[in-house]
């Protein structure tokens, strides 16, 4: 594995963690998910760079307009969650419990 | 230019550290600008500027700014940054993870596998990634135009969402 393979598989499994294991803050766990967007647009640049293969360099570019969309639903989630429950913590979101 | 891109590499991993380790979302968000930063330039250093440029525009300026505008909504008197224990131990166990995992890859790591870059480093007419990119609009049309109406469609999600008042789950109180 190249250095730069390790580095960005391992930011995506590390953003991953983050979201798994998240605290007190949805905003947290949001962040987390953007940083796994961010690894991932940069391991489709860096490949069809790497491969030179630079057809697939439209695909970076649309996966970023998507991640906006859905950088922007998870942050419309969380100020709907935070106008009815008064916090955005996660202890909150506690009517579904087992 | 192996150490410079050795530095960024870390850097890169550092800034997902400081991300994933969930400290107070106001310094979540500075390790992010941190990590689309060194990744721009390690994407510059690959030969992808232009894609380095968009991630700058886009990314930072533009959901990044939307993020730290919601970190308001997170505002507590006392934010935990990385200093705190509870984050510090998720911030060390992160670390030793990625030494970890690194341990078994670098002992066949050379000199030349930093930066291996040969045709896409020159200059040229069309840059590579530019050209690449051309493409989404003459034999991609049909994935832009999919792409617009699912903007179109988002935008939509995203006011119904916050319409509140009596609809849906999520209501205005």
């Amino acid at each position: 594995m190249t250095p730069t393979h390790f580095t960005i598989s391992s930011a995506f499994l590390l953003g991953m963690m983050g979201l798994a294991f998240h605290r007190t803050h949805l905003l947290s766990a949001l962040l987390c998910l953007e940083a796994m967007m961010l690894a991932l647009f940069i391991a489709l640049s860096l490949w069809s760079l790497q491969l030179d293969a630079t057809g697939c360099s439209t695909a970076p570019m649309l996966m970023l307009a998507f991640s906006a969309c859905e950088a922007s639903a998870g942050l419309a989630l969380l100020v709907a969650t935070a106008r009815t429950h008064g916090t955005g913590h996660m202890q909150a979101l506690n009517l579904l419990q087992c | 230019m192996a150490y410079i891109m050795l530095t960024l590499l870390i850097g890169m991993v550092l800034g997902v550290i400081s991300v994933a380790s969930n400290p107070s979302p106001y310094f979540a968000a500075l390790g992010l600008v941190l990590v689309a930063g060194v990744g721009c330039v390690v994407l510059m250093g690959h030969g992808g500027s232009f894609l380095s440029l968009v991630l700058f525009l886009i990314y930072l300026g533009g959901m990044l700014v939307v993020f730290a505008y919601c970190a308001a909504l997170a505002a507590e008197p006392y934010p935990e940054a990385w200093g705190e224990w509870s984050v510090l131990g998720s911030v060390l166990g992160y670390l030793l993870l990625v030494v970890g995992a690194g341990s078994w890859f670098w002992g066949g790591w050379y000199e030349g596998m930093w930066v291996p870059v040969d045709e896409l480093i020159e200059f040229s007419v069309v840059a590579a990634d530019s050209g690449g990119v051309a493409l989404m609009y003459s034999l991609g049309g049909g994935l832009l135009v999919v792409s617009a109406w699912v903007l179109l469609l988002t935008l939509l999600v995203v006011l119904e969402l916050t319409r509140g008042l009596a609809r849906g789950a999520l209501r205005a109180v």
